[in-house]
């Protein structure tokens, strides 16, 4: 953890020096245990203040959208899963890759501050980080130490790419991949009939307070104007109604059909625990037995399923 | 505020039998933005036009909807009366309250409520349309014929005759097609080659009718008037100009295969002319059974060539050129026999479809028109013919009626009887369909002249014994079974559009039925066009028929190509896609989306905050847009809105159709 905030820290004072890059997006420490933030760094003194622990879990790629078009070159730490989303943005033709510089760090997991509260380890707390395997929680006089597989965020336990699939240098050794399966909920979902199915998700979508946080998080979310913001044609409604909610995440899942890369931020931010994964992995699996296997963010040259016609492609629709 | 007029129309009580249209009228009235509501027995009519017209002055109308039948109906004639009257032709919305509605209900209140929907949705998209302009665009005037059979050759000489140039595609080495490959014809018995060789003489001399056989579509862009197509010449291996003709070269061919045009009932070499009235009569070398090609040895045509027009060195040409208008003429192939055992196609010589049958009895076949068994060389004595091998057999073959085996298996019958007289032919049917023009004089004279012995019924096996067949049936009409001893078994086969139609249809942009038939514009009012503008369909690749039907059919989409070559300028749809620039993102989903190549990228430049920022977004050719709207939904920014039909038009629908 340590070495890892050290090399950090090293090529962003050097890329800044070379004058290589005039930004660097890297995480800086907020006051409390579990605040890691973006951090934009342009001189090179400022490099100390930029942070790797446990909590580092913002994906930096989207602030790209801004940045590249008043900076000259952006360089940038891109974990396993923000890696995929970068390319995502590529593929979307929203970054140009030659105007940036990854910093790959394999990742073998971050913390959910949620579930070290469950725990009953967050009184007191100042700083967690992974020490040899163990998951060590600093307080004002004492340690704890922790076994971190109880601790890490759901999405970090079905990761299948923890080590970055686009970088322009790696630091650090990969990292054993070893994911759970990630469709074992939509399978349990798939089993119950299409009624029961519909009022779980009626009863998922109700709690919907429209923050819109899932959709400015999202990689694959790079429009310049979000068709839910739009006045004319006003397609998502204000009023407060299930049926709008279900509007924006039925519509917002099939702008993401074959897109979503499964990051699982959107998951990750909701504040009303939406099982928004749920619903974007049942149409990643579905496209996967339609059209055979795509996995977006992977390679963004290779064309996604929905935009390309292959004569053997199955169209229920005609046949029936 | 609108000033909407809604028009209502009975169709006769087509409509007004099951829609309350006073209700919907007063109905309608309250509406917003309606200022008029009238209806009218036949709104099409003269009178109702008149009604349209005069209200939109009298009214002052801005806008004008049409309570009637299908859009694709009527859509045009509203839209030229509104013209007429000097509004926008693109203000005009229909209400399809007929095929929608009064065709498919029975509840006289139910249907006048979703009358009153469809009504209230066209008014809210109404209300939105904007006036749109055509523009007009030039016309290649000359044409693409792609298949050279009958259908083909007709069409191409029609289209030749008014003086446009046509280009004549066919991918054997001859043109001629299947009609070439048969005997005589029903029911008159005329020798189908003695007609139509010189029709392919005319096309070979016609000198607006350029022909390209042994040739092949490679690629199809463009749209109407300005289609562009890329040929593939295959090389043929000989050199057109030098080649007189005389066969020597596959005289002393060594490689032998089996003949295409003689149904594989009889080798052809490696290097060959199809049939001896070949249009081209030029050779051709089949590289694939070619010992030059496949072994580099032998080379005895380019030794023994007096003309020196052997050239192996020959390679494929592609051409590109420009067209006004295609007819698709692509012919038929038959249904594959492997599905249909207990016929033992395959399993025994003897056992054989009407085509090779043909072939066996034509002069030019290769038993040079002496009718053998291919088992033996003996002549028949009984031969039986199994109607609808493969027709009306939903479950393994076709379901429809290839509707030309009646008729020549009634010609197979005489024309045993002619040979010899002494046999006897048995015809298994399920029904004989003899409804043209003198068809059933000539059945009946197979049955009553020829003693062809007609048993209704179907056969259960046909299966070698001894040196001849048996044929296990079952006579309905006397509900036996029969067993019959037979020395040639000739099974009417289905007929199917060539095996790679789809293909073809997907290339050029036209649809195909399940079965893999072109499909018609429409089946009673258009059916020599497709649904794509500039392509017109000859020919079995539409359905089955017989020769003077896809004559006729040739003449027709002939004339419809004409017709269209025969214009300057054409007007476009307005109905195509428009960019939204400030949306787009510049993803580009839609260009792989586009059938029609119409999307390309270019780069913008816009001032933010005074800084010059280049980017990305979708561009349009108008030209080329066929406002298929595939674009405008693989949009996620909602940047794509096709004109005639944008993303707040049919939102305000959805909307309104809710209600």
């Amino acid at each position: 953890m340590k070495a890892m905030l050290q090399k950090i820290r090293k090529e962003a004072a050097s890329v800044l020096a070379s004058g290589e890059a005039d930004l660097v997006l890297g995480w800086g420490k907020g006051p409390l245990w579990w605040q890691s933030y973006p951090a934009f760094i342009e001189e090179e003194k400022e490099t100390g203040s930029l942070t790797w622990d446990p909590f580092c879990v913002p994906n930096l790629s989207k602030y790209l959208l801004e940045e590249l078009w008043v900076k000259q070159k952006v360089a940038l730490f891109l974990k396993g899963c923000d890696a995929l989303g970068f390319n995502q943005l590529l593929q979307d033709k929203r970054v140009d890759r030659e105007k940036v510089l990854i910093f790959g760090i394999p990742c073998s997991g971050l913390i959910d501050p949620q579930k070290v509260e469950r725990a009953g380890l967050h009184q007191g707390l100042h700083s967690v980080e992974h020490q040899g395997g163990e998951l060590v929680f600093s307080y004002k006089d004492d340690q704890k130490k922790e076994d971190p597989s109880s601790f890490y965020y759901d999405k970090c336990l079905t990761c299948r790419h923890p080590n970055p699939v686009v970088f322009d240098m790696m630091l650090g050794d990969a990292v054993a991949v070893n994911p759970q399966e990630r469709f074992a909920a939509v399978g349990e979902l798939e089993k119950q009939d299409v009624s029961e199915r519909y009022r779980y998700w009626e009863r998922q979508f109700s709690r919907c307070i429209r923050c819109f946080a899932c959709r400015n998080v999202c990689p694959a979310c790079s429009c310049r104007e979000c068709i839910f913001d739009l006045t004319d044609p006003r397609w998502l409604g204000k009023a407060n109604v299930l049926s709008e909610n279900q509007f924006y995440h039925i519509t917002r899942a099939f702008h993401m059909a074959g897109r979503c890369v499964d990051c699982g931020e959107c998951a990750r931010v909701c504040p009303v625990d939406i099982p928004l994964t749920s619903l974007n992995r049942k149409l990643i699996k579905d496209l996967n037995e339609l059209y055979g296997e795509y996995d977006a963010g992977v390679e963004p040259e290779k064309e996604p399923p929905l935009i390309t016609f292959n004569p053997g492609d199955p169209a229920a629709f005609l046949e029936s | 505020m609108r000033r909407i007029g809604v028009f209502v129309c009975w169709c006769g009580t087509n409509i007004g039998a099951t829609v309350d249209l006073e209700t919907v009228m007063e109905k309608a009235r309250q509406m917003p933005g309606v200022v008029f509501a009238g209806d009218n027995k036949y709104m099409c009519s003269e009178i109702g036009q008149t009604l349209i017209r005069d209200t939109i002055v009298q009214e002052r109308l801005d806008r004008v909807v049409v309570a009637s039948c299908s859009p694709r109906m009527h859509e045009l004639t509203f839209r030229k009366t509104a013209a007429a009257a000097g509004l926008n032709p693109y203000l005009v919305e229909i209400a399809n309250i007929r095929e929608h509605c009064s065709w498919v209900h029975k509840d006289k209140a139910e249907a006048t409520q979703k009358a009153i929907s469809l009504v209230r949705t066209a008014v809210a998209k109404a209300a939105r349309n904007k006036p749109l302009q055509a523009d007009q665009f030039a016309v290649t005037h000359r044409a693409l014929v792609i298949g050279a059979g009958i259908a083909g050759i007709q069409a191409a000489l029609d289209i030749g005759e008014t003086g446009f140039e046509v280009d004549l595609v066919e991918r054997t080495p001859s043109i001629g097609g299947r009609m070439a490959q048969l005997d005589k014809t029903f029911p008159t018995l005329d020798c189908s080659a003695c007609i139509l060789t010189p029709k392919m003489v005319d096309v070979a001399v016609h000198p607006k009718i350029n022909l390209y056989t042994y040739s092949e579509i490679e690629a199809v862009e463009g749209y109407v008037g300005n289609f562009e197509v890329t040929l593939r010449q295959k090389a043929r291996s000989i050199d057109k100009e030098k080649c007189t003709g005389c066969g020597i070269c596959y005289e002393k061919c060594p490689s032998k295969v089996d003949g295409e045009f003689e149904e594989g009932m009889s080798k052809r070499k490696a290097i060959y002319v199809p049939f001896p009235q070949a249009v081209p009569n030029v050779p051709v070398i089949d590289r694939e059974n070619c010992r030059w090609f496949t072994k580099e040895k032998c080379g005895v045509c380019k030794k023994v060539c007096p003309a020196d027009a052997v050239d192996f060195e020959q390679s494929d040409q592609l051409i590109k050129q420009k067209y006004g208008a295609i007819v698709v003429a692509t012919g038929f192939d038959l249904v594959d026999l492997d599905e249909f055992g207990e016929f033992g196609y395959g399993k025994h010589p003897d056992i054989i479809t009407s085509m090779e049958f043909e072939r066996l009895v034509n002069a030019s076949g290769p038993t040079g028109g002496k009718l053998l068994r291919p088992s033996n060389q003996e002549p028949p004595r009984n031969v039986v013919f199994i109607h609808c091998v493969g027709s009306r057999d939903k479950s393994r073959g076709k379901p429809y009626c290839s509707k030309i085996c009646c008729m020549y298996t009634a010609k197979h019958a005489i024309l045993l009887k002619e040979k010899y007289p002494k046999s006897q032919a048995y015809v298994f049917y399920i029904d004989v369909r003899t409804a043209g023009k003198e068809f059933e004089e000539f059945h009946r004279r197979a049955v009553e002249e020829y003693g062809a012995a007609y048993l209704r019924g179907i056969v259960g096996k046909v299966f070698p014994s001894g040196d001849k067949l048996l044929v296990n049936g079952v006579d309905t009409l006397s509900n036996q079974t029969v067993e019959l001893e037979a020395d040639l078994v000739v099974l009417a086969t289905a007929i199917t559009p060539r095996r790679d139609a789809a293909a073809l249809g997907r290339m050029l942009g036209i649809g195909t039925d399940g079965h893999n038939y072109f499909v018609e514009a429409h089946p009673k009012l258009r059916p020599v066009e497709s649904h794509t503008a500039g392509i017109f369909l000859a020919g079995t690749c539409q359905g089955p028929r017989d020769i003077p039907e896809t004559v006729a059919q040739a003449g027709g989409a002939a004339a419809k190509a004409i017709a269209l070559l025969s214009k300057e300028t054409l007007l476009s749809d307005p109905c195509v896609s428009n960019v939204n620039e400030s949306l787009c993102t510049g993803c580009l989903a839609c260009l792989p989306v586009c059938p029609y190549k119409a999307i390309s990228e270019k780069t913008i430049t816009e001032k933010v905050h005074g800084q010059e920022r280049r980017r990305l977004v979708a561009e349009i050719n108008n030209a080329l847009c066929q406002g298929c709207g595939a674009c405008s939904t693989a949009c996620r920014p909602g940047a794509m809105n096709l004109l005639g039909f944008t993303n707040e038009q049919l939102l305000a629908e959805v909307d309104a159709i809710c209600l």
